[in-house]
């Protein structure tokens, strides 16, 4: 290109540097999107492969109620086992003297001496186990750090009904709890709940299993990780008289689901959201590009007419929307990468890794940027191939009017359109005489208001979640776990417990659900007949009744073994005469978290060959202070009792955590939303009124006032956005079944909820985005020189 | 008398039956009706006719900006009415200059910038500083369109279309936009450019008076040519009266 005409550019870039900020900054946001989340991808990803080496995350886990080491060891010879290690766990209630809440922990062991195990552990403060004492404990490093726990320190737990002291020697953290919840929680809480690594020779003594485990972790050959199922079920049946519980693929483990989930998400995420952005800059640069082109039609034909050939001035025309693209490519790049790094330090407070740093991926930068130019390319294009297919004579002469004619619209209105005010038909024909800028409108409004949708809809699903799942479903102010099943006379005794107003027994039975070819280990939770404390419930949220035999089972545990109302399944439970059993399910119920079944307490008592037994209980509290105190000091000291959980802390804890994510998601939603409707009113408005300034100085030259005539533009803008963000609602809301979808595990379901207030709150946000735009536009108006539009100049 | 860089009275360009037809809509209205004519080297040759008579149509043509719908034109022998878009845009390039009744400079560069984006593509280009002194504009290279008055814009336009050193200099209605001393000012620079540089002036304009300072002045009416008469003693720029 000849360099006087790169000086034009540069001056009438500068000279639209406005507009050309406003569409780079449609570009900057997606581009911000991609780089950013596809960067916080590889941060995790990378993170969790290096932790996964480092720890030599198991491939499997098996927990069993107990079995001899001599028995563990001949699962050896299952093809694609290559390692195994075996553990023993328990949960148990940690006693802090100056902290009364209720805190549980997990009790694993690990070998005396320092070695490599599948799950290691990465020492963070203090060191491994020494010949010292017995009694020595490493805690997971975040407990540790809330509770003012270090190496030198000393802890109690209650284990085996025994409090015993443990001595602190480090601080540590295991890729097996990168996402490290406690029974029943959805994020992290550091407070309520952590892992306590104790010597393999103490747990044994503790719990009285000398020669005996019952847990294993065994990693695989690189060939037999796709038939993980297949392994597990051939250990099971080697292990079936020792009850196993549950078996667990690594895709499966707990804190792994919700890393892979996130990191998935992130995937999806950054390419969805990008692709709304690009696509509105296009269209936005489009219309831009094309008014350009057109207002310089008489210099393009004077180029023409001095002999410039097709691809200087097609360049020429092209750089003003690669200037936008590159603008925006590299100003995205660069937010995408601080995004980047401000989403991997949020992201280690709810993961915990070694070593989470943030990393520049030269290759997603590349990405980001290419896919920003091709935008600016597809923008730009259309106008500045319209200009080359003028001949020089046709350029140089005015534009031809538009088409004129009565439109579509007002065939189909009829005799109401001539009770339109004239004002009213100048919007309404301008809107359908430029259609591509007005379909360019709606567009952008339509993205805009479905970005809003999905995050109020979001928000709106995780509190329905939180009302559902722990207001609902499960009422209860404290859950306790027992060591061993008890009988009722234990549940009599919890009643007399201070502050207790209302007590409801609990049996859970692990077991392993059949029908047909499908299987699924899980549980079922026996109830007593009016329990108030666990209930089930339809997706209208309608209480279900269960009943006297039968089974209620969730509908995903039904889906996944192919079961309705109605049919029988076997259940083959892991304790008792662990004799399969047919039941009927009676009913399915709705639930979001877990794999759940439930039946009344003295049936499934019945099932397992036993008389009625408890293995846990549902406790409603007086909510004093100074009651609570004492119930938890009293459960404390009851014999029997594994793990006492306070739902109550621990919904208030999420609560806390859920409603912080939300102001963030709906503040980010709300940001990006508002550059798409702020950016395209903006940019449609000003080029119409550019292209209209002669009309708009004959109004002011007739009487109008500059407000009246802002008022005409303000129409348009209106009804484009409004329209726009209508049929932005529907797609809103698919945009959250897809979402959702993308979080449907086992472990949590976000439910698709729609409210009213979302919809009230997006139309209000997108009157309130078009008149904020609108403002930019009526100074516009304030400010045009009305003598030099109508060239009444001397 | 003048010097041509031809030879003299050499045919530079020839019109046979040309004739030009515009599409508008339905409408199909013939603004050239069969017209034929030359443009001798060295001339200044003066169009006049009244509005709509199709004398822009002609400078079009002849400067290869419109091709013409029946007829041929011949350019130095090659018949430009077979000539492809990229050997229109060679021929315009370098061979013809244009000035615009409007000027058409374009509003983002300097006077100077925009003779320099004429002399940037050209083969054989005149000192742009030198073109610039020559239409008495040394003291306003710099300044933007919008600082320059109408004159002073029309002299922008003379010397880009002179710098690119061409052989054929077409003027459409350049003195339409001005008032009467600066449009006596600025035929002067057109009358000196054919005698000091010998180029080759069409001169299109609906003002029968400007066209006594031509060496010939062919009257359109309605798309044909009604008359075409020689002028022996053109008459200076100066004593120009309308």
């Amino acid at each position: 290109m000849v360099k006087v005409l790169h000086l034009k550019l540069v001056r009438e870039l500068y000279r639209s540097k406005g507009l050309l900020l406003l569409i780079s900054s449609i570009i900057a946001v997606g581009v911000t999107c991609f780089v950013a989340m596809q960067s916080a991808y590889h941060n995790l990803n990378e993170a969790k492969k290096r932790y996964y080496c480092q720890c030599r995350m198991a491939d499997f886990w098996i927990d069993l109620k107990k079995a001899p080491l001599s028995e563990l060891r001949g699962l050896h010879e299952i093809p694609g086992i290559t390692e195994l290690h075996t553990r023993i766990q328990f949960q148990a209630t940690v006693d802090l003297e100056d902290f009364v809440e209720p805190v549980n922990g997990m009790v694993l062991s690990l070998p005396d001496r320092r070695q490599q195990v599948i799950n290691g552990v990465v020492i963070r403060q203090g060191d491994y186990f020494t010949d010292r004492r017995r009694n020595e404990v490493i805690i997971s490093e975040k407990f540790a750090r809330t509770h003012n726990l270090y190496p030198g320190s000393s802890v109690h737990l209650l284990l085996n009904n025994r409090r015993q002291e443990l001595f602190v020697v480090g601080t540590a953290i295991g890729s097996e709890f990168t996402y490290l919840v406690g029974p029943g929680s959805l994020v992290p809480d550091a407070v309520h709940f952590g892992v306590f690594y104790v010597k393999r020779s103490f747990a044994e003594e503790v719990f009285d299993f000398e020669g005996a485990a019952n847990q294993i972790v065994g990693r695989l050959a690189p060939d037999a990780r796709d038939r993980v199922d297949e392994v597990l079920r051939s250990a099971e049946a080697r292990l079936d008289s020792y009850g196993v519980f549950a078996t667990t693929p690594l895709r499966r483990q707990l804190s792994n689901q919700f890393l892979s989930s996130e990191i998935d998400g992130l995937g999806a995420i950054a390419t969805v959201i990008p692709a709304i952005f690009l696509a509105v800059a296009a269209l936005v640069l489009n219309i831009l590009i094309n008014r350009m082109a057109r207002r310089q039609r008489v210099v393009v034909g004077t180029l023409k007419a001095l002999g410039y050939t097709d691809q200087p001035i097609f360049l020429h025309f092209l750089c003003y929307g690669l200037s936008v693209g590159v603008l925006g490519g590299v100003l995205g790049s660069g937010l995408g990468y601080l995004s980047s790094t401000g989403m991997t330090y949020v992201y280690q407070f709810y993961f915990e890794f070694p070593d989470l740093r943030s990393g520049f991926y030269w290759y997603t930068h590349a990405v980001g940027v290419s896919v920003s130019l091709l935008c600016a390319i597809l923008g730009s294009v259309h106008g500045s191939r319209a200009m080359l297919r003028m001949r020089p004579a046709e350029a140089m002469r005015p534009e031809p009017p538009r088409r004129g004619g009565v439109t579509g619209l007002e065939r189909l209105l009829g005799s109401a359109w001539k009770q339109l005010s004239a004002i009213w038909r100048m919007a309404l024909r301008s809107l359908f005489r430029h259609q591509f800028r007005t379909a360019t409108g709606v567009f952008a409004a339509m993205m805009g208001s479905g970005l809003l949708v999905t995050g109020f809809m979001m928000t709106e699903a995780q509190n329905f979640l939180l009302d559902f799942q722990f207001h609902r479903e499960a009422r209860s102010d404290i859950d306790l776990v027992f060591k061993d099943e008890q009988g009722p006379e234990a549940l009599a005794e919890v009643r007399r417990l201070p502050g207790v107003d209302h007590a409801e027994p609990l049996l859970t039975v692990a077991c392993t659900f059949v029908n047909g070819p499908y299987r699924r280990k899980s549980g079922v939770t026996g109830l007593q007949s009016d329990a108030r404390l666990t209930v089930p419930r339809n997706e209208a949220g309608e209480p279900i009744l269960v009943p006297q035999a039968g089974l209620v089972m969730t509908r995903r545990l039904a889906k996944i073994l192919h079961v309705t109302a109605g049919s029988k399944v076997t259940l083959i439970p892991v304790k008792g005469e662990r004799r399969p059993v047919d039941v009927v399910v009676a009913r399915v119920a709705d639930s979001y978290m877990g794999l759940a079944a439930y039946s009344n307490i003295e049936y499934l008592s019945q099932l397992v060959g036993e008389s009625l037994a408890v293995s846990g209980a549902q406790l409603l509290t007086n909510r004093r202070p100074d009651n609570l105190s004492r119930l938890y000091r009293e459960l404390k000291q009851l014999p029997g009792v594994q793990s006492i959980q306070s739902r109550r802390d621990m919904i208030e804890s999420l609560t806390e955590t859920l409603l912080m994510n939300q102001y963030v998601l709906i503040g980010v939603l709300v940001i990006f939303s508002g550059v798409i409707f702020f950016a395209s009113i903006v940019n449609a408005s000003l080029v119409n009124l550019a292209e209209r300034q002669r009309e708009v100085a004959t109004f002011r030259a007739l009487g109008y006032s500059q407000w009246q005539i802002g008022g005409m533009f303000l129409r348009e803008s209106l009804l484009t956005n409004l329209v726009g963000s209508l049929l932005g609602l529907p797609v809103g809301y698919g945009l959250t079944c897809l979402t959702s979808m993308l979080y449907d595990t086992d472990i949590i379901r976000l439910p698709v909820v729609a409210a009213n207030w979302v919809w009230l709150t997006t139309m209000s946000t997108a009157v309130v985005f078009a008149l904020l735009a609108h403002g930019v536009v009526q100074w516009s108006i304030l400010r045009m020189d009305y003598l030099e539009a109508l060239k009444v100049n001397e | 008398m003048r010097a041509p860089s031809e030879a003299p009275n050499a045919t530079l360009l020839k019109m046979e039956n040309v004739g030009r037809t515009f599409r508008m809509g339905e409408v199909a209205v013939e603004v050239l009706k069969g017209v034929s004519m030359e443009i001798v080297a060295g001339e200044v040759l003066a169009v006049v006719g009244p509005s709509g008579s199709g004398k822009s149509t002609i400078l079009n043509i002849i400067g290869g900006l419109d091709s013409p719908s029946m007829g041929q034109v011949w350019y130095r022998g090659r018949d430009l009415t077979r000539a492809s878009s990229g050997e229109l845009t060679r021929y315009r390039r370098d061979e013809i200059g244009f000035v615009f009744q409007f000027y058409n400079l374009v509003p983002n560069l300097t006077a100077r910038e925009n003779v320099l984006v004429s002399t940037e593509i050209s083969t054989n280009p005149l000192d742009v500083d030198h073109v610039l002194e020559m239409v008495g504009l040394t003291d306003r290279v710099d300044h933007f369109p919008a600082q320059l008055s109408g004159g002073e814009q029309q002299r922008v336009a003379i010397a880009r279309a002179v710098a690119k050193n061409p052989t054929l200099l077409l003027c459409d209605e350049p003195t339409g936009a001005l008032d009467f001393v600066t449009g006596k000012r600025v035929l002067r620079v057109l009358v000196d450019l054919n005698q000091q540089l010998d180029k080759t002036v069409v001169l299109i304009t609906h003002n029968s008076a400007l066209a006594q300072v031509a060496d010939r002045v062919i009257h359109l009416r309605s798309g044909a040519i009604a008359e075409i008469t020689e002028i022996e003693e053109p008459i200076a720029p100066e004593e120009v009266v309308w």
